[in-house]
């Protein structure tokens, strides 16, 4: 027989596993997640090079695509009790914080086109980040590094600001989804 | 006065059973993903999943992704319930409720 030391340590460390189990299935689903955004923002900006015009019409469906794609990765990826409820909250937050987005961009900022272009992957790399307080250090790495390569983009990429979203925003989730499922 | 599982209670076994216990039922651990969440070593966890296995606490399955060979691990109903009480006991020893 153990003693109460003992004991507890059995328990300390059924917790460790079970914390460290818990974290890598978040990952795993949220890292097809964050590839298939990356994916998707890499080709909307791809097509918002090449046709300007439809630059709107483009981040809607792009947008749309993505939601789809997450809500359908999620459901897929199957989920413990209770997640279903937590999926809510976590759709409703997002959905409070695009609203606030819009407020600011259009209501109060007027933004310019390349404002624009900048402020919604970084305000969507703030959600990464908070995210990153409860669910794992990878998702506020990720949210900083990308964001850290936009604002430098923005400064001095000029003209070629789109493509340089493409490869900084795009490539870099898809970059930093990868690397979420190794750790 | 409740027992401890030996086959549960060797730290690496506990390890392993924890991290299987923390899935939904029926869902399995590929053995590289359970190799990290343990942190153990290829051999070693292969010789005690062998022993989960024959307690009937685990079930293995062996297949091909592509071409590459994959070992699921998963919880039976029998090792999940061994692991609930191994759970219950530990606590009742911590509780002052065994000697």
């Amino acid at each position: 027989m153990i003693d109460s030391q003992q004991a507890s340590a059995a328990l300390d460390d059924i917790n460790d596993v079970v914390r460290r189990v818990r974290q890598s299935r978040i990952y795993q689903t949220a890292s097809l997640i964050i590839i298939m955004w990356g994916l998707l923002v890499f080709l909307g900006y791809i097509a918002n090079y090449t046709w300007p015009p439809l630059g709107y019409a483009i981040w809607i469906v792009t947008d749309l695509v993505g939601i789809a794609g997450s809500i359908g990765i999620a459901a897929f990826s199957g989920v413990g009790p209770g997640a279903g409820a937590f999926a809510i909250r976590l759709l409703m937050a997002f959905v409070l914080f695009i609203a606030f987005g819009i407020f600011c961009s259009v209501v109060l900022g007027h933004f310019g086109p390349r404002q624009m272009l900048v402020f919604w992957p970084i305000f969507t790399m703030l959600f990464y980040a908070l995210a990153g307080l409860w669910f794992g250090y990878a998702f506020i790495v990720i949210a900083l590094g990308t964001s850290a390569l936009i604002v430098i983009g923005y400064f001095y990429a000029g003209p070629a600001l789109l493509l340089w979203m493409a490869v900084v925003h795009g490539g870099g989730l898809v970059v930093g989804g990868l690397w979420m499922r190794r750790i | 006065m409740a027992e401890l599982d030996e086959i549960i209670h060797q730290p690496l076994r506990l390890r392993i059973m924890a991290a299987l216990n923390a899935l939904p039922v029926s869902t399995g651990l590929e053995f590289a993903r359970l190799k990290k969440l343990t942190g153990a070593t290829d051999g070693n966890l292969g010789a005690h999943i062998e022993t989960l296995a024959k307690a009937g606490y685990v079930a293995v399955d062996k297949a091909f992704v592509g071409k590459k060979p994959q070992t699921t691990v998963t919880a039976t109903a029998a090792g999940r319930g061994a692991f609930a009480r191994h759970v219950a006991t530990l606590q009742q020893i911590i509780a002052g409720k065994q000697p």
